[in-house]
């Protein structure tokens, strides 16, 4: 099956249904409604700037710290949303997929399509904020889409791969509830990355370097190098030759096997769920 | 893609011009399901069982080589006790499961009612409702919209169709899901067990409608209920233990099916 096959009208439509009906029915019943998108990644950073910016002093060194830490809580809230909404979009749109039969792919892509939306909206709040902080706008800044674009795809690998597991075995949830946890201190989101590199000769230009490699890293830093300051360690800037494709690799690996093994399962996601 | 399901969907709309035409051939079926025995749903309970060499589910045959076709216009009953299969046949003709064993095909664009009102959201207007269902049916915008009209006077709703969902009554809801599944315009029909809905009179609405598709539209509907059977089907299918154990006229299938009590 190819993508003209996938990407057929009757797919296209029922993505589109689903993604609007998730949309609508986010904020039901909330006061300030589609105001929480936006809202929700402000208050986050405001905690974090006020914790680790004024309190603890990160980000001395780097030019229009507020912002930089703001573009890496914003792609963060992505990531996990997008992933969180993933995992579970099989499980709780179960009952549909006892009753009528239609791609599974498509659940997996309308849960993680709000995310997107809502970064979208984000990323509009952090140019106007990157503007007020008299970050000069520049072509460079349209390197924003493809990157976001990998990350998304990382993403939808790990919520095809793991959703898929997921209508088996619950425990999914839980374990990734805490990786992640656990994964927001491995990426320079609060700390900036030179603390890691000035941390001790050459084990934080190792740690700096492995935590490179993670594509989530490679994104954020991309992202803050091409739309804010080059003053930002990337991975390109602190790997050498082939490992600097590590992160590349590892979401297309992770989404092409992901893929594979969700197409292979999805047969059964109706018996099983 | 599976090579056991050959699922030809070519659209036959138009008159019947050969109301011969097999549309839906079943070969030789079966389906099997794994019960979990000891509790295997856990990441913990997988591993350890697959260390001990425990299975960890017992196989249940569900149908064991079930074998039938429909032609065109056919109006059949699919009855059976509880447990007997019937469900699951509805479901693997659907494609909501895979056959284990065996093949399906399918002439022609298949409209699955399992359920009514599947993906129906409280939160969202009678309207809303009618294009998200219509979406996972399998149809588009313009096909949605062509039939919405239909769907609403059918349903008696008209004045109803921007208020919620959550507020319309259990019978209004019943009532417009019911309208969607027999207005959506597919050559084969799939209906579990339901065929009136409502109040007398809409119910009466119903079954006129029912009776006056004999012959122009292909139904399976699977159902407990004999008077329905004797009152539509052109044909009716009795399955005892995932087996056909009587396949033909709506009245001698009926009474096997009664008799299945009476001989205890």
């Amino acid at each position: 099956m190819g993508i003209p096959r996938v990407l057929c009208r009757k797919n296209r439509v029922l993505l589109g249904e689903l993604i609007k009906t998730d949309f609508k029915l986010r904020y039901q019943g909330s006061i300030l409604g589609y105001f929480w998108a936006i809202l929700r990644p402000l208050l986050m950073f405001a905690i974090l700037y006020i914790v680790f910016a004024k309190l603890l002093n990160f980000g001395n060194d780097i030019p229009h710290y507020p912002v930089y830490l703001l573009t890496g809580t914003v792609l963060w809230n992505f990531f996990t949303e997008c992933t969180g909404q993933g995992i579970n979009a099989i499980i709780s749109r179960g009952d549909l997929l006892r009753k009528i039969s239609f791609p599974k792919w498509i659940i997996v892509v309308s849960a993680t399509a709000t995310a997107l939306i809502n970064l979208g909206i984000n990323l509009c709040v952090i140019v106007i904020f990157a503007l007020i902080n008299g970050v000069s706008p520049s072509f460079s800044w349209l390197w924003v889409f493809p990157l976001i674009l990998e990350l998304y795809a990382f993403a939808l690998g790990i919520s095809f791969l793991l959703g898929a597991i997921n209508v088996k075995y619950r425990d999914i949830t839980s374990i990734w509830d805490v990786f992640v946890q656990a994964l927001f201190y491995a990426v320079p989101i609060i700390y900036p990355l030179t603390m890691v590199l000035n941390s001790g000769g050459s084990f934080g230009q190792f740690a700096a370097q492995i935590i490179c490699l993670n594509p989530i890293t490679q994104v954020i830093q991309d992202v803050r190098y091409n739309l804010i300051t080059d003053a930002t360690i990337t991975t390109w800037s602190i790997v050498d030759g082939f490992a600097r494709a590590i992160p590349i690799l590892i979401v297309v690996l992770t989404l092409v096997l992901a893929a594979l093994f969700f197409r292979n399962r999805s047969k059964y996601f109706a018996e099983e769920v | 893609m599976s090579k056991k399901v050959i699922q030809s969907r070519k659209s036959t709309s138009g008159p019947v011009e050969n109301s011969k035409k097999t549309v839906i051939k079943v070969t030789d079926l079966h389906k099997s399901f794994k019960l979990p025995t000891e509790r295997a749903a856990g990441l913990k309970q997988a591993i350890f069982n697959r260390l001990k060499g425990i299975k960890g589910y017992t196989e249940q045959k569900v149908l064991r080589g079930i074998s039938f076709e429909i032609k065109q216009g056919e109006f059949v009953g699919i009855v059976g006790r509880n447990g007997s299969g019937k469900s699951t046949l509805l479901k693997l003709l659907a494609g909501i499961y895979t056959p284990g064993q065996g093949t399906i095909e399918i002439d022609g664009t298949l409209v699955p009612f399992i359920e009514l009102g599947v993906g129906f959201n409280p939160e969202l207007t009678g309207r809303e409702n009618i294009y998200l269902n219509g979406a996972l049916l399998g149809f588009s915008n313009s096909e949605m919209t062509a039939m919405y009209d239909e769907i609403v006077r059918f349903a008696e709703l008209e004045p109803f169709m921007d208020a919620k969902l959550k507020n319309y009554s259990s019978g209004m809801q019943v009532r417009l899901a019911f309208s969607i599944a027999i207005r959506a315009r597919g050559d084969i029909l799939i209906l579990d067990e339901v065929l009136a809905v409502g109040d007398a009179e809409f119910q009466k609405k119903c079954n006129d409608y029912f009776a006056s598709l004999h012959g122009n539209q292909t139904v399976i509907l699977v159902t407990h209920s004999m008077e329905n059977v004797r009152q539509f089907c052109d044909r009716a299918i009795l399955i005892e233990n995932g087996e056909i154990t009587a396949d033909g006229k709506p009245e001698a299938v009926a009474t096997a099916y009664e008799n299945l009590w009476s001989q205890g």
